[in-house]
C-alpha cells in the first residue's frame, strides 16, 4: 500500500479514536439514561432540602398556638407566612414575631382594587388610626370574639347566694370603697365570664379565687342574673385626680368595645361607666402589668401612661351607668 | 488497448485488494478501541441503584403527572406566594428576578385597555419600601375602577416545551412526571431558553450564570409536600396535585370548573389551568 494512503488512513483512525475518547470524557455520567439530559440532575434537584416546613412541623412544639390558630378564620394563613420559613428553627434561633402588624396585615387587608369582595378589607389608616392591628386583634384568632353568654339564672336564688358577697360588694351591689368593683347593673354575660374565670383559675385574685372556687355553675348564673338586675349608681369623677376631658380623648380608643361613654353595646364586655375611679385605675394598671390577663386589654393598656389611666378613670367614673339614658345600647 | 486494459484492471484489482485490507485493519484497530471504550462508557453511565424507583428511593416519577390550577377569582394579590417562592428556592432578593409573580389587571372607566402592573412596577416597589418586599400599592383609589382582578403566573411546565427544544446541550428537559427542570451543571448560559419561553417564565441568574425557573418545587412535591406558593396562599387561589389521582385537588379543580390555559395557540401545551381570567390575560 502506498505510504501516503497508509498515513491518511492512520490519521483518520486516530481522529476516530480521539472523537470517541472525547465523547466519553465530555459526556457526563447518566446522560441519556432517560433522554437527552443528565438523569442524575433530576435526583440532585429532588434531593434539595425544603425550606418551608408546614404548620404540622410547628405544631410539634407550639401545639397550644396551633390549636388556637387552626380553629380561627386565619387557619388558611400558615405559620411561616408571617413568621418566615422554619428551616433551621429551633436549632439556629428564634423566628421573628412581626412587630409592625399594621404593615404586615395590610398586605392582605388593605382595601385595594382587584381584591375580591369576599376578602375582609379596610382602609388601614382610618380603621386603626395609627395603632398596630395586634392591639385589638389576636393574629392567631383575629375575629374579635364577643359572643355574649346567655344568662338563665334565677334572680331570687342569686340574691340569697349574694349574701356572702355583700361584705365587700355591698348589699345592693354598690361597693362601699374604691378597692372593689360595684356589681349592680353590670352586664350579666360579663359577670358569668369573669366568675367562671376566677373559678377556673384563668383569672386570679387573693380574695376572689377561693370564693369563686366554691361557686357552682348554677350559682354563677344566679349571681349574674341578680347583680345585673340591680340598679347601678354612678360614682362620679370626684376623687381620682384625673382630668375627665383628657380622659374622653383617650377613651376614643376604647369606644369600639366599651362604647363612647363606657356602656358596651355588646354585653360580653363589661360596663365601665360609673365605676369608682380608684377601682378603674387599679384594674388598668393590673392589665398593663400583666397581672390581669386578657389579650385585648394587654394590648390596649400597654401604651397607657399613669396620667392616661387617671384621666380615663375620671372620665368613665363620671359617666352615667344607665343604658336607658343613652337610648342606644342594646341589651 | 486491450493489454492496457488488462494491465489497468489488474492494477485496479490489486489496489482495491490492498485498500480493502487497509480498511479492515483500520476498522479492526478502531473497532477494538471503540469496543474497549464502549465498555468503559457503559460502566460510567451506570447510575447507582435507587431501589428500583427514580429519582429518589421513595418516589417513582412514572406514577405521577403533576398539574397546577389557578383560581384568579380568589387571588387577593398579597404576594405571599412570591415571597415564599423566593425563600424556598433561593431566588435573588430583588424585584426583577422571580419564578412566580402576580399581575393585576385594572379596567378604568373610559379606558379601552386594562392597566397591568405587578410587584416589579416602580409604584409598587415604592409602596413596599424596598425591592426585597412585595406589595401592591393602593394606587387606583382615586380613579373609577370598572373591573379589577389579580392573575398569579408561573411556569406552565408545557407538554411540548419550547425552552427544551432550543437548548443546545440538553441542560433543560421534561421529566416523566410532567415538570421542566434546569440542570445547572450542564447549562452553558446561552439563554436561548429564556428567549424561547412564550410566557416569560424564565429569568437569568447572572451570579450563577444559568437561567432559573419555577419547578413546582420539585424537591417538595417528590417528598409528598405542596409547592411553597400553594402552601403560602392564604385564600386557596393556587391548586396543585396529581392528574393521575382523580380525587386530587387539581383533578377536582379541572373537572369541576371550565378552565383555560394561557396562549394555547403557541402549541406548547401548558399545564397551568386558569379560572376567572379575562380576554386580555395571556
Amino acid at each position: 500500500m502506498p505510504k501516503h494512503v497508509v498515513r491518511l488512513l492512520s490519521l483518520l483512525a486516530a481522529a476516530l479514536v480521539l472523537a470517541v475518547v472525547a465523547k466519553w470524557v465530555f459526556t457526563p455520567e447518566s446522560f441519556g439514561r432517560f433522554g437527552h439530559f443528565r438523569a442524575n440532575s433530576v435526583s440532585e434537584i429532588a434531593a434539595l432540602e425544603p425550606v418551608y416546613q408546614t404548620a404540622s412541623y410547628c405544631q410539634g412544639c407550639h401545639s397550644e398556638r396551633h390549636a388556637q390558630w387552626s380553629a380561627s378564620n386565619h387557619k388558611s394563613v400558615t405559620c411561616e407566612t408571617c413568621h418566615g420559613p422554619a428551616k433551621g428553627h429551633p436549632q439556629n434561633g428564634k423566628l421573628p414575631i412581626p412587630a409592625d402588624t399594621a404593615r404586615l396585615c395590610s398586605l392582605c387587608h388593605q382595601a385595594t382594587a382587584g381584591r375580591p369582595p369576599t376578602q375582609p378589607q379596610v382602609q388601614v389608616a382610618e380603621h386603626s388610626a395609627g395603632q398596630q392591628c395586634a392591639v385589638c386583634h389576636n393574629p392567631h384568632s383575629p375575629k374579635i370574639a364577643a359572643a355574649a353568654a346567655t344568662v338563665t339564672g334565677n334572680i331570687a336564688a342569686g340574691k340569697q347566694r349574694a349574701e356572702s358577697c355583700a361584705s365587700c360588694h355591698g348589699a345592693d351591689g354598690i361597693s362601699p370603697n374604691e378597692t372593689w368593683p360595684s356589681l349592680a347593673g353590670q352586664s350579666a354575660s360579663y359577670l358569668v365570664k369573669i366568675m367562671a374565670a376566677y373559678k377556673s383559675g384563668d383569672q386570679k385574685d387573693v380574695m376572689m379565687t377561693p370564693l369563686a372556687k366554691e361557686l357552682t355553675d348554677a350559682d354563677i348564673q344566679n349571681l349574674a342574673a341578680y347583680y345585673a338586675s340591680l340598679p347601678c349608681r354612678s360614682a362620679g369623677a370626684g376623687t381620682g385626680g384625673g382630668n375627665a376631658a383628657a380622659g374622653k380623648a383617650v377613651a376614643k380608643n376604647c369606644a369600639s368595645c366599651h362604647g363612647e361613654t363606657g356602656i358596651a353595646t355588646n354585653r360580653a364586655w363589661p360596663l365601665v361607666a360609673g365605676q369608682t375611679p380608684g377601682y378603674l385605675v387599679n384594674v388598668l394598671k393590673a392589665f398593663r402589668a400583666g397581672l390581669r390577663k386578657d389579650p385585648m386589654m394587654a394590648g390596649v393598656s400597654r401604651g397607657l401612661s399613669d396620667a392616661d389611666i387617671a384621666n380615663l378613670a375620671a372620665y368613665y367614673a363620671g359617666q352615667s351607668c344607665r343604658p336607658d339614658n343613652q337610648g342606644k345600647a342594646k341589651p | 488497448m486491450k493489454i492496457n486494459s488488462n494491465l489497468s484492471s489488474a492494477a485496479r484489482r490489486k489496489f482495491l485488494g490492498k485498500l480493502g485490507l487497509a480498511a479492515t485493519c483500520t476498522a479492526a484497530v478502531a473497532g477494538a478501541g471503540t469496543l474497549g471504550l464502549a465498555g468503559a462508557v457503559a460502566a460510567k453511565t451506570e447510575s447507582p441503584p435507587q431501589g428500583g424507583s427514580f429519582p429518589t428511593k421513595d418516589y417513582d416519577w412514572t406514577k405521577h403527572q403533576w398539574a397546577f390550577g389557578v383560581d384568579a377569582t380568589k387571588c387577593i394579590g398579597c404576594l405571599r406566594c412570591v415571597e415564599a417562592c423566593k425563600n424556598e428556592n433561593h431566588v435573588p432578593g430583588n424585584a426583577h428576578q422571580f419564578r412566580t409573580w402576580v399581575e393585576r389587571y385594572v379596567y378604568i372607566e373610559g379606558e379601552h385597555r386594562a392597566r397591568i402592573d405587578s410587584h416589579q412596577d416602580p409604584v409598587n416597589i415604592k409602596a413596599s419600601g424596598s425591592e426585597k418586599e412585595y406589595r401592591f400599592a393602593d394606587r387606583y383609589k382615586d380613579l373609577k375602577v370598572e373591573k379589577a382582578f389579580f392573575v398569579p403566573k408561573l411556569c406552565n411546565q408545557c407538554t411540548h416545551p419550547a425552552c427544551v427544544q432550543v437548548c443546545p446541550v440538553g441542560a433543560t428537559y421534561k421529566t416523566e412526571d410532567g415538570v421542566v427542570l434546569v440542570d445547572e451543571k450542564r447549562c452553558i448560559g446561552c439563554r436561548y431558553c429564556v428567549q424561547a419561553c412564550p410566557y416569560g417564565a424564565r429569568y437569568f441568574d447572572e451570579e450563577r450564570g444559568v437561567p432559573d425557573k419555577c419547578t413546582w418545587c420539585y424537591h417538595r412535591i417528590t417528598k409528598g409536600m405542596q409547592p411553597a406558593c400553594v402552601e403560602a396562599c392564604p385564600v386557596g387561589a393556587r391548586i396543585f396535585g396529581d392528574m393521575r389521582n382523580r380525587e386530587s385537588p387539581v383533578s377536582l379543580f379541572v373537572r369541576n370548573n371550565r378552565v383555560q390555559v394561557l396562549r394555547p395557540e403557541s402549541g406548547n401545551g401548558p399545564n397551568v389551568f386558569y379560572v376567572g381570567i379575562d380576554k386580555e390575560v395571556s
